[in-house]
């Protein structure tokens, strides 16, 4: 069900089918892209290994997506050569579904450009990696709470043994726009209307509907 | 804070642990300064029974001298009420540092001894000629090996206390 | 929907405060290790221990075990001589190109393209380069690397970086293409400026590294000396001459690992395979080129015509201008080249550290040309004067110690 190949060639979006990793340096982007597309991205613990974005293909319930690999940014507005990338990467492809990856262990620093992500309006699904991390340092996280706080699927992941990558391909055609004005509302305790009802889990399965 | 504890603690200051690691420390340090006194020329090279000091290059004996010296002195710091986890972690990082210089020289016999040498018409050096390059004598810091496996002792005591 | 940054800010607090709980974390004593190799007063002697096992392990594996142990004699012993049996015709231009002197007892001296050519990119280089990218792979991989980028904070801003450019400066030692790809992580025109040019001039890769401890292993730390020194002096002249600002960076520092073996497998054999295609190549071409020019008679003229500059100036013999072309493609070749000029162990280091320093190879060019021409240019006229101003410093010094 995987077939990937790195190449650097500009790709021809097609709606809904180019999937951007968006997130932090160092948070395991590249090791989940390398998971999900089978290719060969260069993984390191440390950040700024990606510079430049890598792109790999990924077939899952008959769609073809076009992943690309981009470089972690902690926020929309550059700072060196490679956030650059990253954000020209979002305007080049304003279809394309956003995967943002956020760090189980830092995840205040990921919400920041994930809020920003989701201001411009693209679909969204938020992949929570490094949850071994997390789990050694006594982090615990409420992935149902944020799933139902953001209203887009959030999937809780560990790159480096594979776990929860399945669920997290699965959940890509489930990816939607999040309402960051509900968003804001919910934060400020008043509950926007059509509150869902919330009974599951929170398996990811439904997107909080 | 820091104060207060030393002085409730200070009788129990030295423990047999911590006496044990003050020597090893001390051992260490005189190890290292030995290997680069060596190379520096005091004395052409010593030899004493399984322990050889050859001074011959800078890069083994001026540089790895220096690495050794620090390893002493990180384990002489560590040495007092060493079951703290801040003291310890000196040690272990002490004994790493043996580790590291010690492991080098092996890894650098392990190279010598598989190819056949120069002399000889075959590739691959016979099984006794192999063994032959792990006689003794040893570098110092081969022989502090067996030593700091002490360390392993206050790893794992730390690894218990933390589950 | 636009929020202000601030706005933002508020609402990530709020959403952490609803989704994350903070269990009673306590220190572990691997915690308080990785404290410990960022303090300076620990966290030096674990970067020269460090370095000191890197350098350890790259000279017994690649120098001991592979080039010496084995390469070598199968080279010497069975290859250049079975070539020297079977080639037709000693004098004649083909024997010339392709197996070199017939005289010769070494893969060195021959200086043929299927002798010295496969010896030193397959029986030297290769296996420098392997255990370089493997060495490389596990500091990365580890964590180390950020670490070491917090202890080198303080240097670096002298010269203009900050502690994150020792990451192209690691990578540039295993090869100079990833690395200046690298230096995008660095913020400013001029750092980008700075760091590019150094990694042209001064970083010498794993192939030259690999085939100087085969050649050299007695002078190679004066030469490395050589170039950490210029690497300082040149790059705090930049600093001070380009415009432009040099921000303090946070660095972050991510926990350490275990290094995943698949990861570490993965990354080796990609890098390997990358030399393997396009160093392999050149190597052997670039001998047939030098050769050519050698039996067309432009080598010997260009070494005439510079001959003032390179005796008087540098203090080395003229025939370093061969070697100095064959750089231009690849400097390992050009190093071995050197070793069968006679020279005394003075004109050896000046000409080493020449060819290092002269010129990128032309791999390291393209790719400095893909980051901008503007910079490429700039920082080809900066290597001019580098090399003159460098090369007549060292033949300063080598007269002041009597050497030259």
């Amino acid at each position: 069900m995987t077939g990937g190949k790195t190449e650097m060639a500009v790709l021809v979006p097609e709606r809904g089918t180019t999937v951007l990793m968006i997130g932090n340096p160092n948070v395991g982007k590249s090791a989940l892209f390398n998971r999900i597309t089978g290719a060969n991205a260069i993984v390191s613990n440390y950040p700024g290994t990606t510079v430049d974005f890598t792109s790999g293909t990924f077939i899952g319930g008959g769609r073809t997506y076009t992943i690309i690999d981009v470089p972690g940014t902690y926020s929309l507005d550059p700072r060196d050569a490679a956030e650059e990338v990253a954000v020209r990467m979002l305007r080049d492809y304003p279809d394309a579904v956003v995967m943002i990856v956020l760090d189980a262990t830092k995840t205040d620093r990921g919400l920041y450009v994930a809020l920003e992500v989701m201001e411009r309006g693209m679909p969204c699904i938020v992949a929570v990696n490094m949850m071994d991390a997390a789990h050694e340092k006594k982090i615990s996280l409420d992935i149902a709470a944020l799933q139902r706080i953001l209203g887009v699927p959030v999937v809780a992941t560990t790159a480096t043994s594979g776990e929860g990558v399945r669920d997290l391909a699965d959940m890509l055609r489930k990816a939607k726009v999040a309402d960051i004005g509900a968003i804001a509302q919910r934060m400020r305790g008043e509950e926007p209307e059509r509150e869902p009802a919330f009974t599951c889990g929170g398996c990811g399965g439904c997107g909080g509907r | 804070m820091e104060h207060v504890d030393m002085k409730q603690e200070n009788d129990r200051k030295i423990t047999p642990l911590g006496f044990y690691f003050a020597l090893l420390g001390l051992a260490t340090l005189l190890f290292g300064m030995a290997d680069i006194l060596v190379w520096a020329g005091i004395r052409p090279g010593i030899e004493v029974g399984i322990l050889e000091i050859a001074g011959d290059d800078f890069f083994r004996w001026a540089w790895g001298g220096f690495v050794m010296v620090c390893a002493g002195i990180f384990m002489l710091a560590g040495s007092a009420r060493v079951e703290t986890l801040q003291q310890s972690a000196k040690v272990v990082l002490g004994g790493v540092l043996v580790w590291v210089i010690a492991g080098t020289d092996i890894f650098a016999r392990l190279c010598v001894a598989i190819p056949a040498g120069e002399a000889s018409p075959a590739f691959l050096n016979s099984c006794s000629g192999f063994l032959t390059e792990f006689a003794p004598p040893y570098t110092p810091a081969m022989l502090l090996i067996p030593f700091t496996l002490g360390i392993v002792y206050l790893i794992r005591m730390h690894a218990n206390d933390d589950s | 929907m636009v929020f202000s940054s601030d706005a933002r800010w508020e609402m990530v607090d709020e959403i952490t405060r609803q989704t994350v709980t903070y269990g009673t974390y306590k220190q572990t004593l691997g915690a308080v290790l990785g404290d410990l190799t960022v303090k300076p007063l620990t966290g030096i002697p674990v970067a020269v221990a460090a370095l000191y096992a890197f350098w350890s392990v790259f000279t017994s594996f690649a120098g001991e075990l592979v080039t010496d142990g084995f390469m070598v004699k199968f080279f010497d012993g069975l290859w250049l001589p079975w070539f020297q049996a079977i080639w037709p015709d000693p004098g004649s231009w083909h024997y010339f190109l392709f197996i070199g002197n017939p005289a010769a007892d070494t893969c060195f001296e021959a200086f043929g393209m299927l002798t010295s050519g496969l010896f030193v990119s397959v029986g030297v280089v290769l296996p420098a380069v392997f255990v370089f990218y493997l060495m490389m792979t596990l500091l990365e991989d580890s964590g180390y690397l950020p670490r070491l980028a917090v202890l080198m904070d303080t240097v670096l801003h002298r010269i203009g970086l900050h502690g994150y450019a020792i990451v192209p400066i690691i990578l540039g030692l295993g090869c100079n293409v990833p690395a200046v790809t690298a230096t995008r992580i660095l913020e400013t025109k001029k750092q980008r400026f700075i760091m590019m040019t150094l990694l042209a001039i001064f970083i010498p890769c794993g192939a030259q590294l690999g085939i100087m401890m085969s050649i050299i292993p007695d002078l190679i730390g004066v030469v490395i000396l050589c170039l950490i020194i210029g690497f300082g002096i040149f790059g705090f002249v930049l600093n001070k001459i380009i415009p432009g600002e040099n921000p303090e960076i946070l660095v972050d520092v991510p926990p350490y690992n275990w290094p995943v073996k698949e990861y570490v497998i993965k990354k080796l054999w990609n890098r390997t395979k990358g030399f393997l295609k396009e160093a392999v190549p050149f190597v052997l071409l670039g001998i047939l080129l030098v050769n050519l020019l050698y039996l067309g008679g432009v080598i010997q003229g260009l070494a005439n015509l510079f001959e003032p500059v390179f005796v008087t100036w540098f203090g080395v013999p003229k025939e370093t201008v061969g070697p100095l072309i064959a750089a231009f493609l690849r400097k390992d070749l050009a190093i071995a080249q050197l070793s069968i000029i006679p020279m005394t162990a003075y004109q050896m280091v000046a000409s080493v550290v020449l060819v290092t320093i002269y010129f990128p190879c032309v791999a390291t060019f393209v790719v400095m040309l893909r980051e901008g021409w503007k910079e490429l240019i700039a920082a080809i006229a900066v290597l001019f004067v580098v090399v003159f101003i460098y090369g007549g410093l060292i033949h300063a010094v080598g007269i002041l110690l009597g050497v030259a």
